[in-house]
């Protein structure tokens, strides 16, 4: 016997999605490494000024999705793709399409801090001065905004000509994140930024993400499924490469759609 | 070997106990209307004592709740299970509150109530009994049908709530306006306990599927 409800059982009620520009458009996305195939017919739109997180257990191939959007996957020899990737309406694949372009505007964050034997000034000014830029003036500036961005200006500001390695780790993956602000990027990909850091750095390198995504659209890859619970708006579950559930952070949390992926973020396996 | 092996034995175990709470809850609320209908006014003060025990099997839950929050950081259908036992809980709390009320409107009354007030009081308690029976059977077995059948029969309990009403206030010529106040004191809180066995059916249809539905 059925009573009144408001609505039936089976109706899962769906979030209208709001208007949102696209900044990536994976299509079909396949990847080999040799006979290993690592990505299977991936596709997702990646939204501007969000926060796009990535999980699923090691060799899922998230990192190498990562990778793929900055074609950093390319300098590894054995590799063959399949399917398109827009970045802004253009295809990164297509053979006219500069690598250097897209980099400058796709900048990455690693999992281990990595500065140059360098000062903390001439790490942050690296990019821009490749770029040509050459005024002191001007690369003094664009080193307080980028180190004031990445949160970090407070702490280096009277030390700018002291080497990068005497930064805390934390410290460290902020100016790796104020070298990556340097050059303007419009959008921050970041593969475990936080997984060598304490947790006042990892909390310190949320909230800078947080901050930055109202400029930046940002894609991280992270083995902490609070962490993606904390500060993204929309998670991309990978399994065995294949891309099993992408919706807003929210339901992937509260209502995921696949056995898999409830399995995956209550820690059943991975 | 399951990854979460203890914690998923602390999520069988949490809802155990909540299942344990309703078995004791629906004990007392039986017991008192078996007191009402023998007016057995000696056997109200030492279930009124029980009440103290459901009270702290509620605070035990929550504060298992609590610590796995906070230890195990349960999400999507965990933490829903988890949430669920502490709204069940407070529900079986009321019940277990109602019961004390109906007590102590029992203690009030001038005389034991007549043949058809007891008549139709118990037929609302019974009803009302097996929602809450049969609430909690669904909770065990996340059963979605159940769950909304159980909701279905409240309605059968506010139409004979709105009846005892009625037979008690217009035919008081031998019955005293204090003992009809009691009487149906008595009745609306066997009707709310009604209320919270339909609530408990629609946290069991929250915890399976996320859905919040208003069976009332």
């Amino acid at each position: 016997m059925l009573v009144k409800t408001k609505e039936s059982l089976e109706v899962v009620k769906k979030i209208e999605p709001k208007e949102q520009k696209v900044v990536y458009n994976v299509d079909q996305l396949n990847l080999w490494y040799g006979d290993v195939h690592a990505l299977m017919n991936v596709t997702m739109p990646i939204y501007e000024n969000e926060v796009t997180a990535i999980i699923g257990p090691s060799g899922c191939g998230k990192s190498t999705f990562i990778k793929t959007l900055n074609r950093m996957t390319e300098l590894v020899p054995s590799v063959k793709t399949s399917g398109s990737i827009y970045y802004r309406d253009k295809d990164i694949f297509h053979r006219k399409y500069k690598v250097e372009e897209l980099r400058t505007k796709v900048g990455m964050v690693f999992q281990k801090p990595n500065p140059f034997p360098k000062s903390i000034f001439e790490n942050v000014v690296y990019g821009p001065k490749i770029h040509g830029i050459r005024d002191k003036k001007t690369l003094l500036e664009i080193a307080e905004k980028s180190l004031r961005r990445a949160a970090l200006w407070d702490e280096v500001k009277d030390r700018l000509k002291e080497n990068a390695y005497g930064l805390s780790g934390g410290q460290q993956q902020r100016l790796c994140i104020a070298r990556c602000l340097a050059i303007e990027p419009d959008v921050i990909l970041m593969d475990e930024p936080t997984s060598a850091l304490d947790p006042i750095s990892t909390l310190k390198i949320e909230e800078l993400v947080q901050e930055l995504k109202k400029d930046y659209s940002i894609v991280i890859v992270t083995h902490n499924m609070q962490q993606a619970a904390r500060i993204s708006d929309k998670t991309a579950f990978f399994l065995n490469g294949e891309l099993i559930e992408y919706d807003d952070t929210s339901t992937i949390f509260s209502k995921p759609h696949d056995e898999r992926t409830e399995d995956y973020i209550s820690g059943r396996f991975g | 070997m399951s990854v979460r092996g203890a914690y998923e034995l602390q999520l069988a175990e949490l809802k155990k106990e909540v299942l344990h709470m309703g078995e004791e809850v629906m004990e007392t609320f039986s017991q008192s209307i078996d007191i009402l209908r023998k007016n057995h006014r000696d056997a109200i003060a030492p279930l009124l004592q029980k009440d103290e025990k459901i009270n702290e099997m509620e605070l035990s839950i929550h504060d298992q709740v609590t610590l796995m929050i906070a230890r195990q950081q349960p999400v999507a259908t965990d933490l829903r299970m988890t949430i669920v036992a502490l709204k069940v809980a407070s529900d079986l709390e009321r019940i277990g509150d109602l019961t004390v009320d109906i007590l102590k409107a029992t203690k009030r009354l001038i005389q034991g109530a007549n043949e058809l007030e007891l008549m139709m009081l118990n037929e609302m308690a019974d009803i009302a009994l097996q929602m809450v029976k049969e609430a909690m059977e669904a909770y065990h077995e996340g059963d979605l049908l159940h769950a909304q059948q159980v909701a279905s029969i409240d309605d059968v309990v506010d139409k004979k709530y709105k009846q005892f009403i009625k037979m008690l206030f217009t035919s008081t010529k031998d019955v005293a306006m204090e003992q009809a106040i009691q009487l149906a004191f008595i009745g609306r809180y066997v009707e709310r306990v009604a209320d919270h066995a339909t609530n408990i059916a629609e946290w069991v249809i929250y915890e399976k599927n996320g859905q919040h539905l208003d069976l009332n």
